[in-house]
């Protein structure tokens, strides 16, 4: 009965990937944060902040922010995303030429 | 400098007595601040000596939000609202403000007191008042106007009154509802001003028959849930999917509130004197140093609650206390 295309499944493993990583990303964020705040630093003793490197690099791979790719959510597409649609070029020039991307138009100057 | 801060606290001085021990400090930081700004203000006198007016709603401004954070707004009309007479402390601060502009002082402090209460009221208004306001604008336009508690006493009565079969019961309801609303049409044509069920008289008698009638019986929500079922019709036009979905929570309520989901119910000093919950650290030492730059970045940042702040620094507390071996080896 809805009129849309109805998506149960993450496009491809790379994309649930993805997702596992934000998830512990978003976990992690607050700890992090904090043994980060301790690692750089130029008041407490280096002994400190030698053991805080080594607690960030016990925490799992998977929290590390920069591991998060921003993929096309619609194709899984690592590459050519706008961050604003969150789409690749290709859905987002198809969707914006069938008139179904609002207020976005074609460019004539 | 020294001369305006000394009157400031000549005039709070007795008051601080009364004051609780936790108001105190922030206080005295708050005073503190003010006397610092006398320097701006008169500064400002000479250069529009007209816009007296506007001196003080500025200093009003700055009062209220030194640090001037997002949540600061609504910090204040909670500050505003604690007092309903007005709290003594804004008073107080008032007062100081008062001290603080060059031009007639007395006149000033009413003044801003003055200001002080219509901002309460207007907040009282909002926040009571509001849906009654709402009524009244609907009341003007259409004159059908059901209120629901009366729409509820209606149901009821039908549910006791008649048993038939769902179809004879749909109709009659229908039939009924027509002919009471015609007759209500006809009644509020007559009356002259509008029911606004503000007074405990009118409301009281619909709440009571409610009583009377549903209890929280499996059956009765059983009914609700068919007759509801039944009534809601797919919608008509674009507006009635409209209203379904802000009622379904799909769609915001305009015009957009940005603080939906956030309450924050603490206060503008709770955010930035977060001194003492470092009190479980040592006063003196590189430790120290390093959590006073955390409470200070901490102190800045209006995107975490309070709650989340002084998570940050039980954190540091427990970590700090594990590595104290490690410390005493250093």
């Amino acid at each position: 009965p809805c009129p849309r295309q109805v998506r149960s499944y993450y496009v491809d493993w790379r994309m649930l990937r993805d997702v596992k990583r934000r998830k512990t990303a978003y976990e992690y964020a607050d700890e992090r944060l904090r043994i980060n705040a301790i690692r750089k630093n130029s008041i407490l003793p280096k002994e400190l902040q030698e053991v805080a490197d080594k607690e960030i690099a016990a925490l799992p791979r998977d929290s590390c922010p920069a591991r998060i790719r921003n993929r096309c959510v619609l194709t899984s597409r690592p590459r050519g995303v706008k961050r604003r649609w969150r789409l690749s070029r290709i859905v987002f020039r198809h969707f914006a030429d069938h008139a179904q991307m609002s207020g976005v138009q074609r460019a004539m100057w | 400098k020294d001369k305006s801060s000394a009157s400031k606290d000549s005039t709070p001085g007795g008051a601080a007595e009364r004051q609780e021990d936790g108001a105190e400090t922030p206080k005295q930081k708050l005073l503190d601040v003010i006397g610092g700004m006398k320097v701006e203000v008169s500064y400002r006198k000479k250069l529009q000596q007209l816009k007296s007016s506007e001196n003080k709603n500025q200093a009003m401004n700055k009062l209220e939000g030194p640090d001037s954070e997002g949540s600061v707004p609504q910090g204040i009309t909670e500050d505003i609202q604690r007092g309903k007479p007005l709290d003594p402390e804004l008073v107080k601060a008032a007062s100081a403000v008062a001290s603080s502009l060059p031009h007639n002082k007395k006149q000033t402090e009413s003044e801003l007191l003055a200001q002080l209460r219509r901002h309460e009221e207007t907040t009282d208004k909002q926040k009571k008042g509001g849906t009654i306001n709402i009524r009244n604008v609907l009341s003007e336009m259409t004159i059908k106007k059901q209120s629901p508690a009366q729409r509820g006493v209606r149901i009821s009565g039908r549910i006791s009154l008649q048993l038939d079969e769902d179809g004879q019961r749909l109709r009659r309801e229908g039939s009924s509802a027509q002919s009471v609303d015609s007759r209500r049409y006809f009644l509020l044509s007559l009356k002259v001003g509008k029911r606004l069920n503000i007074f405990t008289k009118a409301s009281t008698e619909p709440e009571h028959a409610l009583k009377t009638v549903s209890s929280p019986t499996i059956w009765d929500l059983e009914f609700a849930k068919e007759v509801a079922a039944v009534t809601a019709q797919p919608p008509r036009n674009g507006f009635e999917e409209m209203i379904q979905w802000t009622k379904e929570g799909i769609l915001w309520e305009f015009p957009i509130d940005n603080e939906v989901g956030m309450e924050d119910d603490a206060e503008f000093h709770e955010h930035i004197f977060l001194e003492k919950h470092l009190e479980g650290f040592p006063k003196e030492g590189p430790i120290r140093h390093f959590m006073e730059l955390v409470i200070c970045g901490l102190s800045k940042n209006p995107y975490l609650s309070v709650k989340q702040k002084v998570e940050h620094i039980e954190w540091f507390q427990n970590y700090f206390e594990e590595k104290k071996e490690l410390l005493q080896e250093i």
